[in-house]
């Protein structure tokens, strides 16, 4: 079973040691375990573990989120490179840094996550307009927009989330396309969300890949 | 200052370091005497300064201090005619006068009020020749603007003379409004930017009269004759001096091009500063994110004039970054965040006295040798490397066993020796951040670490850095330490060179023309060697060889 290689797996995901997770993981793959059961058995659950850790850790940092992310998500691209077959994903979520933000890398702690959740990512990069959110969320047939804002006038703008609340609004997406947010300004007014038009915030990247996982479970039972 | 007061007895002058302690009523310090500086020169560059009137000549009778124990030179002639015979006798000199043979101990009575202006080491300053084609309003300042620092110094520029020197903390900092993390944060208001802009001008005014009055003894005729003053600095900075809002630095279009900055008032400026002669020349800054002070200190070290590919680093609040490959510059800045420069940390401290500024596995050095206040950022650097060594902590940023509310405290019975999780964290982004620059700037000009012949690190930041704790840490790539330069006041040397040398503006033009601006915001592999070096560790290698 797997179970020998959890503890090392969780262990070097712990010390943030991104060599000696992939050395795990391929140790299990020459062992003849499946990439299958490797990201479904191994990197999901350590995420998930991860993920009630951090919250409770007092110790835990922002670089270690960083860096735990990623080794997340590097592990679950190359397993997924050697799936027999395409896995199926959960959902899809369009991510971006709000329109005049060039911050981009608040969000890459909640891409890495969410791509090791099977949640496909399309990531639009930073400074990108509301237009551009919805346009992507409608083509893409995404369940979830998620706008990162790292300074206040970017987080409050109209050109930012309130234009993306508009821009559903006026096509009647609500119901198809939630809009969650995350980034500094939140933390220090947690009713700020609710200003900003959005359905859903997260304190950090970690806890948003989760605040969006369940909001892709709400459109998409 | 420059200028070393005539000396009778400097041929007999010993050649080594002499430690001197050295009291007044309020306070004892502890410092090295150099032996090519006089007492007063040492005393200038710390908290504890002899009163004086005149640039260290001997010649105002200010500077007036007892020596309680140890060898020194005879009293001079300006010494001689100034004192009592009787006081002399006593033991009572000058001290701009004064040089100790042997270890000492001095005693200040009336020290110099209190002042957070100090003199540079003028030692890797510019040495000017003069020009005598400059007939009136003679005199000039340079300015280097930082975010928490302000340097200066104030010329004739006819004989090419240096009167003095100072540095400073500017008071944006001191109000605990750090203009750079809230520029991230949040939109200054017109009146905060104002504010700040006005107390930058005032800090240069205090300095500039700091000199005139200590070092020449005279204000008002000098500031009359006053014909030009050069400011570089951080863009944000030189916007907000100039009287603009911060406003245009949030537009992402700024970020990479050039930023006009031209005083609004100039008239008002030089009025408030009774300089009626002065041209207020601020240095254009090479975009929104890229100051005028890395173009000075470009011109400092004369890397665009080299064949060979030389790497600079200039660390700060926000810590700018250039790589020279022979022919073309590469320059960036990334948010160094307070790291480097001790604000924000739970115990950071600025490179000041009770700054513990050297960290060992026997013990703690603070400056001054003065009671612990907290870490300068070399003596926190230092630490994380012996926390690493010592496997206290790991190399993920956590500790082996998680602190107590009091945080790790490195010495037991000290509290300001506490290091807390949350620093690290802003040490590993901040290291993160700078690492990644470099590498990216490097992979641009298709250059790897080890064929950069130097390494520059500009800012008081290197003044005190052990580099082996810094490449421990994988804040610097690991180079051979010849390689590798470190100069505290570049970009005031940089900024003299473009006040004083003629052919200065030109040099500094070649720079611009060479220079491509890279905004790393776009650069998605930035941002993985970002995440790839937030371990601490010694850089990878595997990446740059």
């Amino acid at each position: 079973m797997l179970d020998a290689y959890i503890q090392s797996y969780n262990q070097a995901v712990f010390e943030t040691d991104k060599q000696a997770a992939l050395d795990v993981v391929n140790q299990a793959l020459s062992d003849g375990f499946s990439p299958e059961d490797i990201v479904f058995k191994l990197v999901i659950p350590a995420v998930e573990l991860m993920m009630t850790l951090i919250e409770k850790d007092p110790d835990a940092n922002l670089a270690q989120h960083f860096m735990t992310a990623q080794i997340a998500a590097d592990v679950t691209e190359k397993m997924l490179e050697k799936f027999s077959k395409p896995p199926e994903m959960i959902g899809r979520v369009v991510i971006g840094a709000a329109y005049g933000d060039l911050h981009s890398l608040g969000k890459r702690i909640v891409s890495g996550c969410l791509k090791s959740l099977m949640v496909d990512v399309v990531d639009l990069g930073t400074n990108v307009s509301a237009e551009k959110f919805v346009d992507t969320a409608m083509t893409e047939n995404a369940q979830v927009i998620a706008v990162s804002a790292m300074m206040v006038h970017t987080a409050t703008s109209e050109k930012g989330s309130l234009g993306v609340r508009a821009l559903l609004q006026e096509r009647g997406l609500e119901q198809q396309i939630k809009l969650a947010v995350g980034g500094a300004p939140y933390r220090f007014d947690p009713e700020l969300y609710i200003q900003v038009g959005a359905d859903a915030w997260a304190p950090d990247g970690v806890t948003a890949a989760k605040v969006i996982v369940d909001l892709i479970r709400e459109v998409k039972p | 200052m420059t200028t070393i007061a005539p000396n009778a007895g400097q041929t007999a002058s010993p050649a080594s370091d002499m430690l001197a302690t050295v009291s007044s009523d309020e306070q004892t310090l502890r410092v090295m005497l150099k032996p090519h500086l006089s007492v007063r020169q040492v005393l200038d560059a710390t908290d504890l300064r002899v009163r004086a009137a005149c640039g260290g000549l001997g010649t105002c009778g200010a500077c007036l201090i007892q020596t309680v124990s140890g060898e020194f030179n005879p009293p001079t002639l300006a010494e001689r005619q100034k004192l009592l015979p009787e006081d002399l006798a006593n033991g009572m000199r000058l001290a701009c006068q004064l040089r100790a043979y042997s270890d000492c101990e001095l005693y200040l009575e009336n020290p110099a009020p209190h002042s957070a202006w100090k003199s540079l080491d003028p030692t890797q300053l510019y040495q000017a020749s003069g020009n005598p084609a400059i007939s009136e309003h003679v005199y000039g300042v340079a300015v280097d603007l930082g975010t928490t620092h302000i340097r200066l110094s104030v010329w004739n520029r006819q004989s090419g003379r240096r009167i003095g020197t100072r540095y400073s903390i500017n008071p944006q900092v001191a109000h605990g409004a750090d203009v750079l993390t809230r520029l991230d944060a949040e939109r200054l208001d017109v009146q905060d930017c104002l504010r700040i802009g006005q107390q930058a001008r005032e800090a240069i005014m205090d300095g500039i009269r700091d000199i005139l009055s200590r070092d020449m003894g005279e204000i008002t005729p000098v500031l009359a004759a006053l014909g030009k003053v050069l400011i570089v600095g951080n863009t944000a900075m030189l916007t907000l001096i100039c009287g603009n809002s911060g406003d245009s630095l949030y537009q992402p279009e700024n970020w990479q091009s050039p930023i006009a900055c031209q005083p609004t008032d100039a008239d008002a400026w030089r009025q408030i500063w009774r300089t009626p002669h002065a041209d207020i020349d601020i240095a254009q800054p090479l975009a929104g994110f890229i100051g005028s002070d890395l173009l000075a200190d470009l011109l400092a070290t004369g890397i665009t004039e080299q064949s060979q590919p030389m790497l600079l680093a200039d660390f700060g609040t926000n810590t700018e970054i250039a790589v020279w490959d022979g022919t073309n510059l590469w320059a960036s800045s990334v948010p160094g965040g307070p790291a480097f420069e001790g604000v924000g940390m739970r115990n950071g401290l600025t490179a000041e006295a009770g700054a513990i500024c050297k960290v060992s596995a026997s013990g703690l050095q603070t400056i001054g040798d003065a009671q612990a206040r907290g870490y300068c950022a070399s003596g926190f650097i230092d630490a994380i490397a012996l926390l690493l060594d010592k496997k206290h902590l790991k190399p993920s940023g956590r500790f082996a066993e998680p602190p107590t509310e009091q945080g790790f405290l490195l010495q037991a019975d000290m509290p300001k020796s506490a290091i807390f999780a949350s620093d690290i964290d802003i040490f590993q982004r901040a290291k993160a951040s700078t690492a990644a620059a470099m590498a990216q700037l490097l992979a641009l000009a298709g250059l790897k670490v080890n064929e950069l012949d130097r390494l520059w690190i500009c800012g008081s930041f290197g003044q005190h850095l052990d580099l082996n704790s810094a490449f421990r840490v994988g804040l610097l790539p690991t180079l051979p330490s010849e390689r590798i330069s470190l100069l505290a006041n570049a970009s005031l040397a940089g900024c003299e060179q473009l006040l004083l040398n003629p052919a200065g503006p030109n040099l500094l033009n070649d720079i611009v023309q060479r220079a491509r601006t890279i905004n790393l915001g776009g650069v998605f592999e930035y941002e993985n060697r970002f995440i790839d070096n937030l371990r601490l560790q010694p850089m990878p290698i595997g990446e740059y060889e």
